[in-house]
């Protein structure tokens, strides 16, 4: 299809009304915060034993090297803990915002404060937490509150949300937890360093949510060096070092011949991908309406921010646009891999007044994966393709030239010339 | 058979004209003197240098070619004091550098030439406007727009007769004008090209700064910048690839 078509195809009337009904829905979720607190007086009523399944851990960051070190476990024995568990699912499934705050409100964060320095633990609180994240499914925990759960929603740009916690004295296994082969072999090998190991996981299979989590109870890298990660780095640890891997195998792979252009809407973020020929370089830049979460200075209008690399990568992490950046970076590698293609790639977010809640940066990299899905526009050169663009863009062509490095000019190589 | 004489200077000299874009690269061991050229594994930026055997406090070789570890070799080098003599001296059997200074010895491992990128060619660029410039006049403008960007523009206004420098940032701009007058020469031809400001800083620490640098210039084309090093025994060409807006 031709970029001017492509264009045509997409309405904007469709946002303006899914933003009414985001406004009307946060109302619900205040009243679905009120009755998870119910259930959760009634579940922890008398005794502080609480028998769950938990899906998944978190592990903060604040006070690092001791962490605040979690089981989120759903609050709702009768629901299916899979479902509470950040994944790549809940895009397919078409999660909205506020299916993502109802999901994570109803798990309890059961937390005690912990060391980093993990090597060699498997017994106590840390040892089943390590246990359940790396098991592949749910895992049956009993756990000794210490007192009542504060209620609280808390949310970063990066982690998934989380709802309430309470700190917990002590967490036993109820089942023997199921863990797959090749994490086992990751696990016992305490020679391998951290970065082979992940992506020995990604090529096994295990996408960055599995390995977020294994990595996050400190069950990679070498002996000495296991740690407990906090999940918000570890999010990205995974994303960048995922993305390195995928990216050292293209660089000598030949470039994709045309211009073209994805896009994708979700949860109020929308995305243009602008793959052009030529080598390796990435920029991903963001544009946050007045109103949306995260704009720090809304009296200026749309706040953009950006971050590049170039054909060798980068070295400093991505001050303006953290781990949005490295998620977004990951959907686009993996588009070219399947292509066996190097490129070099704009992606654009908008981020609409309809984001009214950060759900995490997890539906940065799905919303990218899923772009490639869709139709593609396809352009006689990279500036056209950004000049047609441009009136669809909230900021004017002018501003996009000053953020991103891409626009001002693409980088040609000597061999050009 | 390789065999020289270097102060610690020129050595020093010549070999950051090379590793501000490589790690490691080959150099050419002639009868009249080393060349060197290599560009960056991306194949944006590139130098080509030369240094004569008259550079040299002695120079005896019959040819050959060796591959090095630059930042390796620019530590030993950086144990001599700037007026210290570097003694080089080839082993063909163990293809192992031996170098004396003062005293010290240091034996480098040699690379193999056939394991460092192959050697560009040099691109035959016809470019309308050549400015010659003062080094200090380059940090300046690379300095200034550095602070707003990351890249900058280099042209050359044929009618007014002036070599220009601008960046624009997200908000912030810097623009730098020089004419005839604060030029050591100047041949107009219309020229504005943009370009990546890492590279063009990184080569800036290698530019001299009371060198006269001759800079070619052309409508979206690679920068060439031709200097002398060594007192005029060394030349070295760095050539830049722009970035483009016409692709």
């Amino acid at each position: 299809m031709r970029l001017d078509e492509f264009i045509e195809d997409f309405e904007r009337d469709e946002a303006a009304e899914r933003r009414r009904l985001a406004k009307e829905k946060s109302y619900a979720i205040t009243d679905h915060l009120e009755d998870v607190q119910r259930q959760l007086d009634e579940t922890l009523q008398g005794d502080a034993l609480f028998g769950s399944t938990a899906p998944e851990i978190f592990v903060g960051r604040t006070n690092y090297p001791r962490v605040s070190t979690g089981l989120l476990s759903p609050v709702d024995h009768e629901a299916d803990a899979t479902e509470f568990a950040t994944s790549g699912a809940w895009y397919q499934q078409g999660l909205g915002i506020d299916d993502v705050l109802q999901r994570r409100t109803g798990l309890l964060n059961s937390r005690r404060s912990a060391n980093v320095d993990v090597n060699d633990v498997w017994d106590g609180f840390v040892g089943v937490q390590r246990e359940v994240a790396i098991a592949d499914r749910p895992v049956d925990v009993e756990v000794g509150l210490d007192g009542k759960p504060d209620f609280d929603l808390d949310a970063d740009s990066v982690r998934t949300p989380t709802g309430p916690s309470a700190t917990a004295e002590r967490a036993d296994l109820a089942e023997n937890p199921h863990v797959p082969r090749p994490v086992e072999k990751t696990l016992e090998d305490d020679e391998w360093q951290a970065e082979g190991a992940m992506n020995y996981l990604y090529q096994r299979g295990f996408d960055v949510y599995d390995i977020n989590n294994i990595l996050s109870a400190g069950a990679l890298g070498r002996g000495e060096n296991r740690r407990l990660v906090p999940t918000r780095w570890s999010i990205t640890a995974v994303d960048d070092t995922v993305s390195k891997f995928i990216r050292g195998g293209l660089r000598n792979q030949a470039s994709v011949d045309e211009v073209s252009v994805w896009t994708n809407e979700y949860v109020g973020n929308r995305y243009w991908v602008v793959l052009a020929p030529g080598q390796w370089e990435f920029e991903f830049v963001e544009m946050k309406a007045p109103e949306s979460v995260w704009n720090p200075r809304p009296e200026g209008g749309y706040y953009m921010s950006s971050a590049y690399e170039s054909y060798e990568g980068r070295t400093g992490y991505v001050e303006e646009t953290a781990g949005a950046y490295y998620a977004a970076r990951l959907g686009v590698l993996e588009h070219l891999r399947d292509r066996n293609r190097q490129a070099k790639c704009l992606v654009l977010r908008e981020i609409t007044n309809d984001y009214w809640a950060p759900v995490g940066v997890w539906q940065v990299r799905e919303g990218i994966r899923h772009a490639f899905e869709g139709e593609r526009g396809v352009a006689e050169t990279f500036h056209g393709a950004i000049r047609q663009l441009s009136p669809h863009l909230p900021v004017t062509f002018d501003r996009l030239r000053r953020k991103s490095n891409l626009v001002a000019g693409v980088q040609t190589s000597l061999g050009d010339f | 058979m390789f065999n020289a004489i270097v102060s610690a200077d020129t050595l020093r000299t010549t070999l950051d004209s090379v590793s501000v874009l490589v790690d490691e690269c080959k150099i050419h061991l002639n009868e009249d003197g080393i060349e060197i050229r290599a560009v960056d594994p991306a194949n944006v930026g590139m130098v080509d240098l030369s240094l004569s055997a008259e550079a040299f406090e002695s120079y005896e070789t019959d040819g050959g070619l060796i591959g090095v570890n630059l930042s390796r070799l620019e530590d030993i080098a950086g144990m001599a004091g700037s007026d210290q003599l570097v003694h080089l001296e080839l082993d063909e059997e163990t293809r192992k550098l031996h170098i004396q200074i003062d005293g010290l010895e240091y034996t480098l491992a040699l690379i193999d030439p056939d394991s460092i990128r192959q050697e560009p060619d040099l691109p035959d660029l016809d470019l309308p406007a050549n400015v010659v410039i003062e080094g200090r006049d380059i940090d300046r403008a690379v300095k200034a727009a550095d602070m707003v960007s990351d890249h900058i523009a280099l042209g050359v206004d044929d009618a007014d007769e002036l070599f220009y420098v601008d960046a624009e940032g997200d908000t912030d701009d810097v623009h730098f004008e020089l004419d005839r007058e604060d030029l050591i020469d100047l041949t107009p031809g219309n020229a504005r090209s943009l370009f990546s400001l890492d590279y063009l800083k990184d080569m800036n620490k290698a530019i001299p700064k009371d060198a006269e640098v001759s800079m070619e210039l052309g409508e979206e084309f690679p920068v060439k910048m031709h200097f002398d090093i060594a007192e005029g025994q060394g030349k070295v060409t760095f050539m830049l690839a722009p970035r483009i807006q016409s692709d």
